[in-house]
């Protein structure tokens, strides 16, 4: 019954079946790699000279080349179609099967290394598409990295010394800008930094969909996203409040493969080549490079912040070394300003020493001028206050704020701030009495605005009594 | 020449001789099925063959009539396990080396892309044809007259796909994997929400209890791996063979696949050959059942499987294995990055199949990852228990009052259920609104379980207004399909990061 | 009378007009001189306090002015110099901008009397309105202060104050405001269009940059009428000094800014063309969606 349906049914599934059985046969039978094979076969007898080369031309034959690398826990497939990486006579030839260029292999050879650990990509994969890793659809985190960033690999088994003697200046340089350019001011690294920005730890091991990619320009890989940041870092991220590096682009590649050689495992024991020099203390001009000029800058002027939205005070300024002392300077590293970018330096919060920072402190007090300011004369706890607040209304609200806050538009510091009102009394006094050259804030005793000492000392008296009426809730920002 | 006069040298010669014969005679013992003997002898007296009777009604062989739909099923079953088996070769179960062994099938097995490709497609193919079965034999009546139990342990089978379908997700450990689990594991929790409601979390948590038991720890990990493993390959495929041998089991004893009562085939069968000679030598003996001479006619309408049965059974299954092929040829099953606990899948979705699920759980975790499910399957077992009408066994829709009634439950409920989403989608629901609504408001009363609602009362509706327990069966069917359909539709496309509704794909923001 | 040459003229007649006055016999001529005398006092007594007005006014005139220096003295000498020439004590302000460029900020110099934001044509001086919008809002970015918590009086003093440090406002007359009257298409995408059409016309992008970055090719050769380097607007940082809406765009194409490289258009666009580039301009600061 139904006989004629079910047979013919029968049949037509039977031919489809038979054909795509055959088509999917013959595609596993043929992957991309045997026709690179074939034709690297090809070259090395069109290359091989001689009797002893000729025959091993002829050896070659057909199967996929991996690597298995145990202790690295990879296995890399890449010499199935880069089959003349090691073969001199393969100088020269076609991609992909040229010679490896330099001297490299000699003391990295590819069965002992592989290739994914400088070069990244996906060392298990067969076909060009997916070992290269380059399209979002791969999904892999780690796409073969552009050659110019490669020195980034280097610097997981060699230490920065033995790199720079055997000429790997790019991993170097960026070594160098990172020092140079304060990133740790805002950036934690092995928990020592400030926390302004994401910490670095592990970044160069992170996966693609760490990093938001919907603005970035180039292909979406860490590695074109950590150049494009250090071009412009709003351009990637748009509520960043990095700084501009201000790098040309040769640095900025530079900078990138240094970064990228922040990893989060190490290589095993057997392929690392360290030094046994350890590295020289940092003086604290050093450390005040690495940590303070990216927003400091030279210290020597203060400077409104359109991202951060205040005045960066100048800590180098011979003005302000001359009323704060050492111990003044070091308590205002230590603490910061809370609700700024200030951070807290101190042991226990962004991570720095206590001789580092007396090291930084050191190295402020040589601006320092030699002559000491006139001491105040009157003591504080004379103040008054109901006066100081007319004054301060009248005066320095201008620049600092009818509730004295500072903040985006003002040009003043807030002065509520915990760590200025608990600054010494003769700070303050003094600040306002002479000013700061360098900076906007005005003098205001005799050689200046001519304010008598008694009313200077009002203000102050009221200054360290201000209570932060928007924390507290009694004012809205906006309301300056 | 007799036996003893030859020489024992000669026996082993004249023996080998006829091997091949007596070889095949030795496993095909009835002989070439070229009489209705030998074709009967071939079903009973074969292993495989024997789960089905020497004669089969016609009724069954009708391709409109099942569409073939429990063997696709079946045979989608056999592939899985064989293509499963291959894999077992190769993959490891541990968080270390999983992904890597499936990316070394990918990439050096020969074969092992296709392999792996049919395992999934026939795998999840499974789930749609065991739905679709199951809507055939609901619609053909075909639950009635003793079929009952046998409903029953379908239900159960449907669920056993499920599950061993999500297991077998787990596996790869990549991103969709991980995520999936997670989902999968905060789902099973889902009682907590009424534990906690109670305050008796402390005393009986039974949603910590089931995650525990799911993650075989706290967290998910290389536990979870193991214990997801030894379910998806051994506890579950033994537990669904056992019941899938008593589902073939009461099809044999429940006379063979349901038929009219009234049938009357368009071309009635010859006999041929057969088991009763042409030659009419007798006269009338007794009155028989049928409404016309059974005079040339063979028994009941049926004809002998063999060929006709085992002949359609070997068209579907080339028919499933070229589609399967065909499939598995041009896609390939997806593959996403290493599982990474620290870096969310957004949106973070279970399989396709568990869509609908996971949107009925977005309301309500524990109504819809708990209690809808259960109450949905535990209705549906008992269908044939409440709806006790025998007439129209064997019809597609009975009648033409249950057509109607199909098509009206289609529309009034799809009607309905899209305008349920339309207003949870564009308007919010209760926390939206009221902020401080307690949560068991929220618990009790959200679009899953008003759409329960709904469905209860409408078959309830359709059963008075028609009298018929039946047509209320069909009318709680189409609802039941169709909202599996709609909401797997709306939890795999309309879906995207944070769960937000987003009209397709390409409209997610990148991230 | 006697004469008596010993006594001046005056004497001899208040001599004789006393005696008139009090000895005369003659009754109509003694009425005749007390009626005199009292007109004579009554006329007194109403002009004189007039004459003491005129010279009230000059001398409210100066007590405003003294108010008005008295408040510089507080709030204003500190930034703009003790002489109104923008030497203040305060010196030069850095601002650094996101881009990571630095800008060198100087208080205004109030002597050659020449201010950029005006609703008076270009060459004028400001309207008293400008100024004292200018003194109440402040200018934003620019560390100006609002001083909107003062006294209208005192405002309104100061102003008078910082009048005196320029001579123009003796020597010149106050021109007419210019009028602005807003279409309703301004920021349609057909306004946009012609906008950008005449940003190329009129070669906006020189200075501005075709992209409004504030990076034209000749934006690094642009001098204030001090002789300091400034830069063209950046239109991407979104807002400008004296706001941002249609209005006052449009017044600063129409007025120019005086003192700085921005000219005035209102002689080389017509008043539509004006707007359209309005239009344009708000786009660039992306306050058009």
């Amino acid at each position: 019954m139904y006989g004629r349906f079910y047979s013919s049914l029968l049949l037509i599934s039977g031919v489809a079946l038979m054909t795509f059985a055959l088509l999917a046969a013959v595609r596993e039978a043929s992957p991309e790699w045997k026709g690179y094979q074939s034709r690297y076969k090809e070259l090395f007898m069109e290359r091989a000279e001689g009797e002893f080369m000729e025959e091993k031309a002829r050896a070659v034959d057909y199967g996929i080349r991996q690597i298995y690398l145990g202790d690295l826990d990879r296995i890399d497939r890449c010499t199935s179609c880069h089959l003349g990486v090691e073969n001199p006579l393969m100088e020269g030839a076609e991609k992909p099967f040229t010679r490896h260029s330099g001297e490299y292999l000699k003391n990295h050879s590819v069965n002992e290394f592989g290739c994914t650990v400088c070069h990244y990509g996906q060392g298990r994969a067969t076909n060009s598409k997916e070992a290269h890793g380059i399209d979002r659809e791969t999904y892999w985190n780690y796409p073969v990295a552009p050659l110019k960033y490669i020195e980034s690999s280097c610097a997981q088994c060699h230490d920065l010394k033995m790199l720079e003697e055997e000429g790997a200046s790019s991993v170097v340089l960026g070594a160098k800008l990172f020092r140079e350019k304060g990133c740790r001011g805002c950036h934690k690294l092995d928990g020592v930094g400030g926390i302004l920005g994401k910490p670095l730890d592990g970044i160069g091991s992170q996966p693609v969909a760490y990093f938001p990619m919907r603005h970035v320009e180039g292909e979406k890989t860490t590695y074109t996203w950590l150049k494009e940041h250090f071009d412009d870092p709003r351009a990637v991220v748009p509520e960043s409040q990095m700084r501009v590096v201000g790098m040309t682009e040769e640095e900025a590649d530079h900078l990138t493969t240094y970064v990228l050689t922040i990893r989060t495992s190490e290589m095993p024991r057997k392929y690392r080549r360290l030094a046994s020099v350890p590295p020289k203390d940092m003086t604290g001009e050093d450390l005040y490079q690495m940590y303070c000029i990216a927003c400091h800058t030279t210290g020597e002027y203060s400077v409104y912040d359109e991202i951060f939205g205040r005045t960066i005070p100048a800590v180098r300024n011979p003005a302000f070394l001359k009323v704060a002392d050492n111990r003044q300077l070091k308590k205002f590293i230590e603490n910061g300003r809370p609700e700024t970018q200030m951070t807290d330096w101190k042991a226990d919060a962004a991570g720095l020493a206590d001789s580092e920072i007396d090291r930084i402190v050191e190295y402020l007090a040589q601006a320092r001028p030699e002559d000491r300011p006139e001491g105040f004369e009157l003591s504080i706890d004379d103040g008054d206050q109901d006066r100081g607040k007319e004054l301060f209304e009248a005066r320095c609200s201008l620049c600092h704020g009818e509730n004295g806050r500072g903040g985006p538009g003002f040009l003043g510091i807030s002065l509520t701030n915990p760590v200025v009102q608990k600054a010494e009394p003769q700070f303050l006094l003094l600040t306002v009495r002479d000013g700061r050259a360098g900076t906007p804030m005005v003098p205001f005793g005799e050689t200046g605005l001519n304010l008598s000492d008694r009313e200077i000392l009002d203000v102050v008296a009221y200054v360290r009594g201000m209570v932060d009426s928007v924390a507290n809730g009694e004012q809205d920002a906006e309301d300056q | 020449m007799s036996e003893n006069s030859r020489s024992g040298i000669r026996k082993i010669i004249d023996n080998l001789k006829g091997l091949k014969s007596s070889f095949t005679g030795s496993v095909i013992r009835s002989g070439k099925p070229d009489s209705d003997m030998s074709r009967a002898a071939v079903m009973f007296n074969n292993f495989f063959l024997h789960f089905q009777g020497v004669k089969t009604h016609i009724n069954t062989l009708r391709p409109n009539y099942t569409f073939g739909l429990g063997l696709i099923a079946l045979f989608l079953l056999v592939f899985t396990t064989l293509s499963g088996i291959l894999l077992m070769i190769y993959y490891n179960p541990s968080i270390e080396n999983a992904y890597n062994t499936v990316k070394d099938l990918k990439y050096v097995v020969f074969g092992g892309n296709l392999i792996r490709n049919i395992h999934k497609w026939a795998g999840e193919g499974m789930l749609i044809f065991v739905l679709l079965h199951m809507a055939r034999v609901l619609f053909t009546g075909s639950y009635m007259r003793g079929r009952e139990f046998n409903w029953v342990v379908g239900i159960v089978l449907l669920a056993l796909t499920f599950i061993l379908n999500f297991t077998g997700y787990l596996l790869p450990w990549d991103q969709l994997s991980y995520w999936a689990l997670v989902i999968g594991s905060n789902i099973a929790q889902s009682p907590k929400e009424i534990t906690d409601m109670l305050g008796i979390t402390g005393f009986f948590d039974i949603g910590g209890f089931q995650k525990e038991l799911l993650l075989g720890g706290t967290i998910p990990g290389k536990e979870t791996l193991t214990r997801v493993y030894f379910l998806h390959i051994m506890l579950l495929p033994l537990i669904l063979f056992t019941f899938l041998g008593v589902h073939f089991w009461r099809i044999r004893k429940d006379g063979g696949l349901s038929r009219p009562e009234t049938y009357e085939p368009s071309d009635p069968p010859e006999k041929k050959g057969g088991i009763f000679p042409s030659r009419k030598t007798y006269g009338l003996m007794a009155l028989a059942k049928g409404k016309s001479p059974a005079v040339d006619k063979d028994v009941e309408n049926t004809v002998l499987s063999w060929p006709n049965l085992v002949r359609a059974e070997a068209a579907v299954f080339v028919l499933t294995l070229a589609a399967v092929i065909v499939y598995s040829y041009f896609i390939d099953a997806p593959l996403k990055e290493l599982a990474n606990p620290l870096i969310p899948e957004n949106p973070a979705k279970a399989p396709w199949y568990f869509l609908g699920l996971q949107e009925l759980v977005s309301y309500s975790a524990f109504m819809g990852g708990f209690l809808l499910p259960s109450i949905a399957l535990v209705g549906l077992g008992l269908i044939p228990y409440l709806d006790r009408e025998q007439e129209y066994m064997g019809v597609w829709f009975s009648n033409r009052q249950g057509v109607y009634v199909t098509l009206v439950s289609f529309i009034t409920g799809s009607v309905v259920l899209v305008g349920l989403l339309a207003i949870v989608i564009n308007l919010g629901w209760f926390r939206n609104w009221w902020p401080d609504v307690p949560q068991v408001l929220i618990t009790l009363i959200n679009p899953g379980t008003i759409w329960l609602g709904f469905t209860v009362a409408w078959s309830l509706l359709v059963t008075r207004k028609t009298d018929s327990t039946r047509m209320g069966a069909i009318a709680l069917f189409t609802l039941f399909l169709l909202s599996f359909v709609i909401l797997t539709y709306v939890g795999t496309e309309l879906r995207g990061p944070n769960w937000e509704f987003y009209w397709s794909k390409s409209q997610w923001p990148i991230h | 009378m006697n004469y008596n040459p010993a006594k001046g003229w005056l004497e001899m007649g208040t001599d004789h007009f006393r005696r008139v006055l009090m000895d005369s016999q003659n009754g109509s001529q003694r009425l005749f001189a007390r009626l005199s005398m009292l007109i004579l006092i009554l006329i007194t007594t109403v002009t004189l306090p007039g004459t003491s007005l005129a010279q009230g006014e000059d001398s409210d005139y100066e007590a405003v002015l003294e108010l008005g220096r008295r408040v510089y003295e507080v709030r204003c000498l500190l930034c703009h110099g003790k002489k109104g020439d923008g030497k203040g004590l305060v010196g030069t302000i850095r601002r650094i901008e996101k881009n990571g460029r630095v800008l060198e900020i100087e208080a205004r110099d109030l002597v050659p009397g020449v201010f950029r934001f005006r609703t008076t044509p270009t060459g004028c001086l400001p309207d008293d309105a400008d100024l004292l919008s200018t003194v109440t809002d402040g200018i934003p970015k620019s560390f100006m202060p609002s001083h909107k918590k003062l006294p209208l009086e005192e405002r309104e003093a100061v102003i008078e104050y910082v009048k005196e440090f320029s001579g123009r406002w003796y020597e010149e007359d106050l021109c007419d405001t210019i009028e602005v009257q807003k279409p309703d298409w301004v920021g349609h995408p057909d306004s946009i269009e012609r906008g950008i059409e005449v940003y190329q016309e009129m070669k906006c992008g020189e200075c501005h940059g075709y992209g409004g970055k504030g990076d034209g090719p000749k934006s690094n050769e642009i001098f204030d009428d001090w002789g300091k380097k400034i830069v063209p607007f950046n239109f991407a940082t979104g807002e400008l000094k004296r706001g941002s809406s249609a209005r006052n765009v449009y017044i600063t194409f129409t007025t120019g800014l005086d003192g700085t490289g921005m000219p005035s258009y209102e002689d080389s666009l017509n008043e539509e063309d004006r707007w359209h580039l309005v239009s344009y301009t708000l786009k660039l600061m992306n306050k058009i969606n």
